[in-house]
C-alpha cells in the first residue's frame, strides 16, 4: 500500500493567535483529494459549491465513522482486539453497502 | 489506536486519502484500539467508492433540476435517495434553512436596491450637482451614448445628457 501520508488539505494550519479553527481539525479528510475525486465523478463543465464540498467532506467522515464503528462492535461481541479487512466487508454489506464489497475483495 | 500489521502485504495501490489522516479519523472512536494494515487499506477504498457514489448522485441530481453547479440540495436529494446512506446522514447535513447559505454577502440593509432608470430619463441627483465641464464621464445611472448620433451633423444642438431615443432597426 502506497503511503501517501501527505496530510494535504491545511488542516494543521492554526489560525492567527495560535486559535485552531473547527475546520482545521484532524476529523476531516483533506478538502484537496476530496474535490478531486468529486470532479473526476461530475461532468466535465460541472461545478461544485464550496459549501456542498465542505458538506460532502463531513459526510465521508461519517462514512468511515460508521463503518468503523460497526466492525469493532462486531470485534467486541467476538471478544477479539483487532479489526480486520473481513469485518469490515461484514460490516458494509450489514449496513447497505454491499456494493463496495465485490469490489474491495479484488484488493485482499 | 495502533496498526496490527504494517506490512504491506505485497499491495502497492496508490490510495487517494492520506493513511495517516484515515487512521485520525477511525481513532475518533474510542472503541477502537487496534486495526490491521488490510483494514485500513479498505476504508479509504470504500471511502473513496462513496465519494464517488455521492457525487454522481449529487450531479445526477443536479442535472434533473438542469442545474449545471452542484449545490447543498442537490446532495440531500442524492442522499435521501439511498436508502442506507439516508440511514446515517440525512440527520448529519445541515438543516435546509442553511442549504442556500449565499456564498456572496447580500446587500447591506441601509438602502433597497432600486430598479434602473428608463432609458433617456436623468437621476434626480444630477438637479442638485453643480454642472460639470462637458468632456467629463457621464453622470451615474444613464446609459452610454451612442457616439454615432452625438455627431451627426443633422442634429447640432442635440442635449448631450439625454440617450437618443432607441431606433427598432428590425
Amino acid at each position: 500500500m502506497a503511503d501517501s501520508d501527505n496530510d494535504s488539505g491545511g488542516a494543521h494550519n492554526s489560525g492567527k493567535g495560535g486559535k485552531v479553527l473547527p475546520r482545521e481539525l484532524d476529523r476531516f479528510l483533506p478538502i484537496a483529494n476530496v474535490s478531486r475525486i468529486m470532479k473526476k465523478a461530475l461532468l466535465a463543465n460541472a461545478k461544485i459549491l464550496k459549501y456542498a464540498k465542505e458538506t460532502v467532506q463531513e459526510c465521508v467522515s461519517e462514512f468511515i465513522s460508521f463503518i468503523i464503528d460497526e466492525a469493532s462492535d462486531k470485534c467486541q461481541r467476538e471478544k477479539r482486539k483487532v479489526i480486520n479487512g473481513d469485518d469490515l466487508l461484514w460490516a458494509m454489506t450489514t449496513l447497505g453497502f454491499e456494493d463496495y464489497v465485490e469490489p474491495l475483495k479484488g484488493y485482499l | 489506536m495502533v496498526m496490527a500489521d504494517e506490512e504491506e502485504n505485497g499491495v502497492s495501490i496508490q490510495l487517494e486519502f492520506p493513511k495517516g489522516r484515515v487512521k485520525k479519523i477511525m481513532a475518533l472512536d474510542k472503541d477502537v484500539k487496534r486495526v490491521s494494515s488490510e483494514a485500513l487499506f479498505l476504508v479509504s477504498r470504500s471511502t473513496e467508492l462513496f465519494l464517488q457514489f455521492l457525487a454522481e448522485k449529487s450531479a445526477q441530481v443536479a442535472i434533473e433540476k438542469k442545474r449545471k453547479t452542484v449545490n447543498l440540495e442537490h446532495i440531500r436529494v442524492a442522499v435521501k435517495r439511498h436508502q442506507p446512506t439516508r440511514d446515517f446522514l440525512l440527520d448529519e447535513l445541515p438543516p435546509p434553512s442553511q442549504a442556500a447559505k449565499p456564498d456572496k454577502p447580500t446587500q447591506p440593509a441601509g438602502r433597497p436596491k432600486l430598479d434602473p432608470a428608463p432609458r433617456g430619463t436623468r437621476c434626480i441627483d444630477q438637479f442638485f450637482r453643480k454642472p460639470e465641464p462637458e468632456n467629463t464621464a457621464q453622470a451615474p445611472g444613464q446609459p452610454p451614448e451612442n457616439p454615432a448620433q452625438a455627431q451627426s451633423p443633422e442634429n447640432p444642438d442635440q442635449d448631450q445628457a439625454q440617450s437618443p431615443v432607441p431606433v427598432d432597426e428590425s
